[in-house]
């Protein structure tokens, strides 16, 4: 059976967003970026303008699915941290919860130990918030109708009419 | 799964091109970003060696924009076909919403396609995905070359569920898009389908879902298990949220009635839709006493861990409290300082150190014993 779908509440992105700041803040990073294990953005933060952050999480999901993979090959459960060098700007990776995959950018106006220790808190602090996804009540979400597939159809032939 | 974000109205789905080696599965994805109008395509990322074939995958976000009123964007994604690269391939396939398994026409290459049929089944199999309730669709692609197999051979053998096919020339474009739209209806189908009624009470509706699954294609199934709430018909995640609050966190001092009757009229949807003899009434009473022994039971274990919960929370808060005012961290962030000098960060402890004159005299000596220079 295929898990879930991710469902995302606006309250929910809120208190993920705040936590985000406050790890940029504390951290002195560039930006951070939450995003699901299969490569969706769920929310970003900081300065993310002049990345295509699209690419980015579906890029960082990967590699992090083959940091798994790598991980259960020398007999690990899983790396829960990855951390990338470069020469101004460094990731840190580290899994939050079971399903996403918080990354925050920082250059060397900080440090690894700064972004680690607040990407920990912050997590830590994430992996309740998405706890919260079936707790919350939602009232007047609007949900998918059932003609949305049709529409979305439809929306395609507009986009692709000469080409077919 | 699809990802919907509530706060900035946005649908996700994930799509992967599946297929053996050099069947056209990045062409495709060339294709389409090629042809796309730019605002919709995002930038075409090929993870590939320097042969260029794919090492990893390719991908291309495709946003089509506002559908019903939320941004809905397609992710594709490519495997790579090589056998050599099942490693990779399987990981791409974690968390897919539809497929399209891309097979080589060519007669010389049919054991190829039956192959990594095979091999989309075990993969999708580790996941513990079902094939069966997967999106997909098979294009058969090359159809302009010579030696090419019939359509009917190839379905016999390739597509025995009888799932909708395409036939395709890739690099020119034929029947690319229709490909595309075809799976993009099945996914956007099976997502809101999934996110209605049928999914909200699984213990009691499985078997019910269960037989439709084999008669009736996804979009007539949603239809037929809609709950009524005693208000009258309720927005699907509403009863969602309502149902599965009950059920997980204990709150049942709410509204039990409503939720008694919205499960009874489950049963009674159930009953309808069931094609096999209804089981003796009293088993089935006996199931539902026994059900509800262990519902409360359960709700009295979750409703302790939700106050140790609470406990624990508050504790934290306290302790943050207590660490923002005691100000471990700003002691260590000044030890840290920046010295604009020797632009590295320097901490005052290993700078009070003096180097010591050994470790130099050792460098020298072993400078001179690799050298045999004084």
């Amino acid at each position: 059976m295929q898990e879930e779908n991710l469902i995302i509440y606006e309250e929910q992105i809120e208190k993920i967003d705040r936590a985000l700041i406050k790890l940029i803040k504390g951290a002195e990073a560039k930006c951070a970026l939450l995003v699901d294990k299969d490569g969706h953005l769920i929310t970003r933060q900081g300065f993310t303008h002049s990345l295509d952050t699209t690419a980015l999480a579906a890029l960082l999901a990967g590699s992090f699915a083959s940091t798994r993979e790598i991980a259960r090959l020398v007999g690990e459960p899983e790396f829960s941290v990855l951390f990338h060098q470069g020469k101004r700007d460094h990731i840190h990776i580290s899994l939050v919860g079971e399903r996403s995959i918080l990354v925050v950018i920082f250059d060397d106006r900080t440090t690894i130990g700064m972004v680690r220790l607040y990407a920990k808190e912050c997590g830590d602090e994430l992996v309740m918030v998405l706890g919260q996804t079936t707790r919350e009540k939602k009232k007047e979400e609007k949900t998918i109708d059932s003609d949305f597939a049709a529409s979305a159809e439809e929306r395609l032939n507009d986009i692709f009419k000469e080409e077919s | 799964m699809v990802s919907i974000n509530y706060a900035f109205r946005e649908i996700c789905c994930k799509i992967v091109y599946y297929g053996p080696g050099l069947s056209g599965k990045t062409t495709n994805l060339i294709y389409i970003h090629k042809k796309a109008p730019p605002q919709t395509r995002g930038e075409l990322i090929s993870l590939a060696t320097d042969a260029d074939r794919t090492l990893y995958f390719d991908f291309l976000p495709l946003d089509i924009g506002q559908v019903q009123g939320f941004t809905t964007k397609f992710q594709l994604y490519t495997v790579p076909g090589q056998i050599y690269y099942n490693a990779t391939r399987k990981l791409v396939l974690r968390g897919v919403d539809g497929l399209i398994f891309v097979a080589d026409s060519q007669e010389a290459k049919l054991e190829e396609n039956i192959e990594s049929m095979h091999n989309l089944v075990e993969n999708l199999n580790e996941y513990g995905y079902d094939l069966k309730e997967l999106p997909m669709i098979v294009q058969y692609n090359k159809r302009d070359l010579e030696g090419i197999s019939s359509i009917e051979e190839l379905e016999r053998i390739l597509n025995p569920r009888k799932l909708p096919y395409f036939e395709a020339v890739a690099f020119k474009g034929i029947g690319v898009f229709d490909t595309l739209k075809s799976i993009s209806n099945k996914v956007l189908d099976k997502a809101r389908s999934k996110s209605e009624p049928e999914k909200k009470d699984k213990k009691e509706l499985v078997s019910a879902v269960a037989q439709q699954h084999i008669t009736t294609p996804a979009f007539a199934r949603a239809e037929e298990i809609e709950i009524k709430s005693p208000q009258g018909s309720i927005p699907v995640m509403d009863n969602d949220k309502d149902v599965e609050e009950k059920v997980h966190y204990g709150s049942g001092l709410k509204d039990d009635a409503g939720k008694t009757q919205v499960s009874n009229e489950i049963r009674e949807k159930e009953k309808e839709i069931s094609v096999e003899p209804v089981k003796p009434k009293e088993i089935l009473e006996k199931k539902e006493e026994l059900g509800d022994q262990e519902k409360i039971k359960g709700q009295n274990l979750i409703r302790n861990q939700e106050e140790i919960l609470k406990d624990m929370l508050k504790i934290k808060k306290t302790m943050d409290e207590m660490a923002l005012n005691q100000l471990p961290v700003k002691i260590h962030r000044e030890k840290i300082a920046f010295s604009p000098e020797e632009k590295v960060m320097v901490s005052p402890m290993l700078k009070q150190k003096k180097t010591k004159p050994v470790r130099i005299g050792f460098l020298r000596k072993w400078f001179e014993k690799i050298t045999g220079r004084r």
